[in-house]
């Protein structure tokens, strides 16, 4: 299948300081797609650059299966790391100029811009202007803005900072649905625990460049898991010694191991059988994003 | 560039600018202040209520009665001119003569006593006496308790002049009326020479044509290039220009931004061209009473240059204003780099007058194919008079691609620059924008 956004090669540097540096990577249609990494990793410069904004010193940018093209913008959502709007502007004037510069028709724009006013509860508001409103409500503008024109893919810059937890959950709802509708999305952050909740693939960024990609459930598959949590039926037994564990934390009936290297939770089980411990809940724990993560950059540097 | 994104921009610039109150305000205050300033005072000439009683003591015999006629005589045209739109004399605040002559007495110590007395208890406002001395000496004692009503005084001693030569020319047996009408003064009418044949202008009229619309582009420019600016600086702090370059080129906002704000100024313009069409009618009063109050006419041909160079100039010089708005970050950062920009904008100015003198002198020619000098002073040549065909052609062929490849320039600074937030650029970087964009 062709992939909705394929970066080959991409460089960029600002006065000496590379930001992103040799990346490519393919996002196929219908994925939600993380791009994942600390503050600083060049998670923002990748997006201007796919969207345009930032011109790549060197590599290319693929869209829609082809090299990028200035339209190409109406079939992308963006929501920028850096919001803004119009402060002066009425919501519904500034909904409209948005809606028309995606190459709305005027009338069709009218009618999504009421509808979608009237799902979030700004209907009343519609011909105040933005600096009038809340914070959080302008933040419903900006989404809007940002899925009015029902694009083929989304691009969100760290779509969940700075927005209250109403809005933080009004988005997580939208993006459930709109991949539900078939479109691809891809958004930044730096908090692995949304990108676990809501990711199908991830691209995990460290100092510009990609350092893992894939599918996060396979990623989980082939990392893990290399611990496991056991409760035990009375005291438990002592596991120095016990082959498999290279590390453990004990506390009243129960224990987290860490794996030996070669050990797999089954023959650890076994293991502790053969000691005669009476294993009451046995469970292997799953690496966290977080902790992918950290072991990845360790890995890369 | 695609039309439908630069239409969709045009249009958001031009009814967010016309929607605001502050341009109808700065629009309507200007007509207004002139209507004003036309309108107001001949409605108080025309309903003063406010009159001037002066006695006259006279001494001479029927030059008393003589003076009150001339007085009236006076008041009567000067309302008439105004009716007719071809006010002369502007005296607005004049008051309105009640003249009352009274014979002189012999002792003319006690009457001046006497009537120095009415004019301090506020029964007269003033008094003069004619008699045979100040006839001779051609000088009269005006003598009142407020003596700053200077207009008032001067239609006193002009009608005192005229009735004084009047008595001298009789006594020396000429016919006054004769000589009023032997010694008019001579008027010098100018004619135009153009392709089209001669056509009669107003000594001034030319000059003043080109002056006005040479003030006009300056101030248009100068208010709206400052409008431009401010726009893409509020799109930068808004931040809300990343949403904008996700869907539309940098050229495509700058042209947008450009045309949509120079359409705003020239819908003021067209205002005002309408309110100064309103006041110049006939039956109202002449406002453009230049010299001798011929209102100039303007050639239809030169009112399309005028448009044409208008709009050259306004993308000239709002083009550099949006370069410095989007290199920058703040008004206070961008104010002093609109230094840059001033020199070109005033420089024409300075040679305006070698080029009404001498239109077609080489350095005239030469300045006014200069590009960034085209918009004022091929327009000032046109307006004073007509350049050969291929010059203007020239003028506007060489402006068109300079302002062409000035605005593909300011849009490479504008596509760096906008998402460029901190310190400001110094020359050498935004040099080294232009070239990496």
């Amino acid at each position: 299948m062709t992939p909705t956004v394929e970066l080959v090669n991409l460089r960029k540097a600002y006065d000496g300081h590379v930001a992103v540096d040799d990346l490519s990577l393919a996002i196929a249609p219908g994925t939600v797609f993380g791009l994942l990494g600390p503050n600083g990793a060049g998670k923002t410069t990748t997006i201007r650059m796919v969207m345009d904004i930032l011109g790549p010193d060197r590599g290319e940018v693929r869209l829609f299966g082809r090299p990028r093209r200035p339209e190409d913008g109406r079939r992308i959502g963006y929501l920028p790391e850096e919001r803004g709007l119009y402060r002066k502007m009425t919501v519904a004037d500034q909904l409209h100029f948005l809606a028309a510069l995606n190459g709305v028709e005027r009338g069709r724009g009218r009618r999504l811009v009421a509808d979608w006013l009237g799902k979030v509860d700004l209907a009343e508001w519609a011909d105040k202007k933005v600096e009038t409103l809340s914070k959080g409500m302008q933040q419903k503008v900006q989404l809007i803005a940002t899925v009015l024109h029902d694009p083929e893919l989304l691009i969100l810059d760290e779509p969940f900072s700075g927005l209250d937890p109403i809005n933080q959950g009004l988005f997580k709802e939208l993006i459930v649905e709109l991949r539900g509708r078939g479109r691809t999305i891809v958004f930044s952050t730096h908090i692995m625990e949304q990108a676990e909740k809501l990711c199908d693939e991830i691209g995990l960024v460290a100092r510009g460049r990609l350092i893992l990609t894939g599918n996060l459930a396979a990623i989980k598959r082939e990392r893990g898991p290399r611990a496991v949590a056991v409760r035990f039926a009375g005291a438990p037994p002592p596991l120095a010694g016990v082959p498999g564990i290279s590390a453990f934390e004990l506390g009243d009936d129960a224990a987290r191991l860490t794996l030996d290297d070669g050990a797999t939770p089954a023959g650890l089980l076994a293991a502790l059988v053969a000691t005669g411990a009476a294993v009451a809940e046995y469970r292997s724990l799953e690496p966290d994003l977080e902790s992918i993560f950290l072991e990845a950059v360790g890995d890369a540097s | 560039m695609r039309a439908d994104q630069v239409a969709a921009i045009l249009r958001r610039e031009y009814l967010t600018r016309v929607k605001s109150k502050g341009f109808w305000i700065a629009t309507l205050v200007l007509p207004l202040a002139l209507a004003a300033l036309v309108v107001l005072p001949s409605v108080f000439l025309a309903r003063t209520k406010a009159t001037h009683r002066m006695v006259v003591v006279d001494g001479l015999g029927g030059v008393g009665a003589r003076l009150a006629d001339e007085l009236v005589a006076a008041e009567r045209a000067a309302v008439g001119e105004l009716a007719a739109g071809i006010e002369r004399d502007r005296e607005p605040e004049m008051s309105r003569f009640v003249v009352k002559v009274e014979a002189a007495e012999l002792d003319a110590d006690a009457q001046r006593a006497g009537l120095d007395a009415r004019v301090l208890a506020g029964e007269i406002d003033s008094w003069i006496r004619v008699d045979r001395a100040s006839l001779d000496a051609s000088r009269v004692d005006y003598r009142a308790e407020s003596v700053s009503n200077f207009l008032t005084q001067r239609r006193l001693e002009k009608a005192l002049t005229r009735v004084f030569s009047e008595a001298r020319l009789a006594a020396e047996g000429y016919d006054a009326a004769r000589v009023v009408e032997l010694t008019r003064a001579a008027d010098l009418t100018t004619l135009k020479l153009t392709e089209e044949g001669a056509t009669e202008e107003a000594g001034m009229a030319g000059f003043m044509v080109a002056y006005l619309l040479f003030f006009l582009l300056y101030t248009v420019v100068a208010i709206y290039g400052g409008l431009v600016m401010n726009g893409v600086l509020e799109e930068k702090s808004s931040r809300i220009v990343e949403v904008l370059l996700a869907t539309t080129t940098a050229k495509e906002l700058l042209v947008g931004k450009l045309v949509g704000i120079g359409a705003a100024g020239l819908t003021q313009l067209a205002v005002w061209a309408l309110a100064l069409g309103a006041l110049t009618a006939p039956g109202v009063v002449g406002l453009l009473a230049l010299g001798d109050g011929v209102i100039p006419q303007v050639a239809p041909a030169v009112l399309v240059h005028f448009l044409l160079h208008f709009l050259l100039g306004f993308f000239l010089f709002s083009s550099m204003y949006a370069a410095i708005g989007a290199a920058t970050n703040s008004v206070q950062e961008a104010q002093p780099l609109t230094g840059v920009v001033m020199p070109f904008l005033i420089a024409p100015m300075l040679f305006m007058m070698p080029v009404i003198n001498d239109p077609d002198s080489t350095l005239a020619v030469v300045l006014s194919l200069v590009p960034t000098f085209t918009p004022l002073l091929m327009m000032l040549r046109i307006a004073v008079k007509s350049p050969p065909l291929w010059q203007i052609l020239l003028g506007y062929v060489l402006t068109t691609a300079f302002v062409v490849a000035l605005m593909a320039l300011c849009a490479r600074i504008y596509r760096v620059g906008v998402l460029m937030y901190g310190k400001r650029p110094t020359f050498a970087e935004l040099g080294r924008w232009i070239r990496r964009a």
